[in-house]
């Protein structure tokens, strides 16, 4: 390959190559990231930062905005601790169904969102074969803040995990090894050998998993119940405004949206060194 | 709509026509919800009737200039036949849900769909705030607003889901979520008819959903004019109004046929739309004034 690309790399000794791909790169993420997402802000722009701002203050923006915080912090806490938990089990045990368990805590991301909510529905709504046990005692999870919490954790369910497991398989033995020969319980080694190297893949499993809950759409419109001010989240809010036709409420948090997400990437983007991921 | 039409109302007009006139009549209908009917319309889709389930379309086709004819001229102010607003709660009644305020009982769990998106949850608003103000009313003489008022907010507050269609709420309320749904009688009936398990619970004083049928003037050619106007006669006939009763609806010429239809239940004070003054007022007043700026949005 390189010896067809090298003899057309230099006009003159100028590098054509180099500019013409930035270039073509550039042109081909505008229609398709770029202009979408700067249109957002233009449009919210448009009629000055005052309306952006009365759009934002709005209760039920401010609530909605809340909702979706708190619930992807709960998936998110819950989806780490697991992660961590199935990433070391999968990761320093061989046995009989260890690929078949790893493939099913991948599985979440290939199913589309919308099953994940209905498939909640149908397991714990009234009829469903655990709500049909619960109901009796007066538990509905469904239309509740924790059929969120239910839904993010199953979207986000390998995130955490697939960060995770990848450093805990590549890490050297030897010094969980060498704490164990000198005297270390397993719970004293995992404390303050396993998990200090684990840092970084944690936090940004964190990151990930947090990003995309705070997204989420297709399993919390069917199992929140989308009651404004209540159990609506911000990606609810801003389809419901725009199906009110109040465009500029959706705008204003659609780009608080865009640059809290904006805000994480970088953060997992310039933090690598520290966070040693590769 | 489509069962009532096709089983009863034309089968009915064709051999009617046939044996006054020796023609065929073919009818070729399209249903589906009001509001797209008429975009279907307005965007040049050549029908002759229309039959719709809110008043509000047929003024969109007056101004589309499709309607120029006086509507309202015709038999019953253009309506054809009716529905009212009722409550599903499950068999047995267990919440003892007997009118709407009960809707505000503790640990009630209601499905109400989202007054912003569906049509028929407008018109569950309407008929939870106009019951309490006739009711008021009727005791009184004046209708207290703060009372309805209240009534809506408490109702409200045992809201557990508010999907975006009225069709949306009724897959909610049948696979279990709930205890009480507000919804037309119509379709209350039909899940009846199709196996759900539940009751239907008639409110002291209720809204009546009025549908106006409409002759599409721009499209009617000359020839056609005959039979489509005395189509439009026989839908007020007793024969089409039977059929709408059987099939479900209520009949708006003949209150007989109501009462001596045994899945119907009598309601004491009913009302309609032109109670809060026709619908482009009722919108504003209840549902934006009332509904979304005072029981909806968060203080």
């Amino acid at each position: 390959m390189s010896s067809i690309i090298t003899p057309l790399r230099h006009v003159r000794g100028f590098d054509v190559v180099r500019p013409l791909s930035i270039w073509t790169l550039i042109l081909m993420m505008m229609p398709l990231v770029l202009l979408p997402l700067a249109s957002v802000f233009i449009f919210g722009t448009s009629k000055g930062l005052h309306s952006f701002w009365v759009a934002l203050k709005a209760p039920e923006a401010i609530f909605a905005l809340e909702l979706s915080m708190v619930t992807s912090f709960w998936a998110t806490a819950f989806n780490v601790l697991f992660g961590l938990f199935a990433a070391y089990v999968l990761s320093r045990y061989n046995f009989w169904g260890r690929n078949a368990l790893i493939v099913t805590i991948s599985l979440p991301t290939a199913i589309p969102t919308a099953v994940a909510g209905f498939a909640l529905l149908l397991l714990w709504g009234p009829y469903g074969t655990l709500g049909r046990l619960l109901a009796p005692h007066g538990i509905q999870m469904m239309f509740t803040a924790g059929a969120i919490v239910l839904a993010n954790i199953f979207v986000t369910f390998p995130l955490a995990f697939g960060v995770i497991k990848p450093v805990l398989d590549t890490m050297s033995r030897s010094l969980e090894e060498a704490s164990a020969t000198i005297g270390a319980t397993r719970w004293q080694t995992f404390w303050h050998v396993t998990l200090p190297s684990l840092r970084g893949a944690i936090v940004s499993g964190a990151l990930l998993t947090f990003a995309r809950a705070v997204g989420e759409f297709g399993s919390t419109i069917l199992v929140s119940g989308n009651l404004a001010g209540r159990t609506q989240t911000a990606p609810l809010y801003i389809f419901a405004k725009f199906n009110e036709g109040q465009i500029e409420a959706a705008n204003a948090i659609a780009i608080v949206l865009a640059l809290f997400s904006f805000l994480i990437f970088s953060v997992l983007f310039f933090a690598r060194d520290w966070l040693d991921v590769e | 709509m489509k069962e009532s039409l096709e089983k009863s109302v034309y089968p009915g007009f064709s051999a009617k026509w046939k044996a006054e006139h020796g023609q065929e009549v073919r009818f070729t209908s399209s249903f589906a919800g009001s509001e797209t009917v008429t975009n279907q319309i307005l965007q040049g889709v050549g029908a002759d009737i229309a039959i719709l389930s809110i008043e509000r379309d047929v003024d969109r086709l007056k101004q589309g200039g499709f309607v120029t004819a006086d509507w309202q001229a015709l038999p019953h102010q253009g309506i054809v036949n009716k529905t009212p607003f009722v409550i599903l709660v499950r068999k047995g009644n267990p919440k003892g849900i007997r009118d709407f305020p009960d809707l505000a009982k503790p640990g009630v769990q209601l499905i109400h769909p989202d007054p912003v998106s569906s049509g028929g949850a407008q018109w569950s608003v309407l008929a939870i705030y106009g019951s309490e103000l006739v009711k008021s009313e009727k005791q009184t003489g004046e209708p207290d607003q703060a009372h309805a008022l209240q009534t809506l907010r408490a109702v409200w507050r045992n809201v557990i889901s508010t999907p975006g269609s009225a069709r949306e709420a009724r897959t909610q309320f049948e696979t279990g979520f709930g205890d009480a749904l507000v919804t037309y009688e119509l379709e209350g009936l039909l899940m009846k008819q199709a196996g759900t398990a539940l009751e239907i619970v008639i409110p002291r004083a209720t809204i009546f959903s009025e549908h106006p049928a409409v002759v599409i003037d721009r499209s009617v050619s000359a020839a056609k004019r005959p039979v489509v106007d005395a189509f439009m006669q026989y839908l007020w006939s007793d024969e089409a109004q039977r059929g709408f009763v059987e099939y479900h609806f209520r009949s708006i010429t003949d209150e007989s046929l109501n009462s001596a239809h045994k899945e119907f239940g009598q309601i004491e004070m009913p009302f309609t739309i032109d109670y809060f003054g026709g619908w482009s007022k009722a919108y504003a007043e209840i549902i934006e004034g009332i509904f979304r700026d005072q029981v909806q949005r968060r203080k």
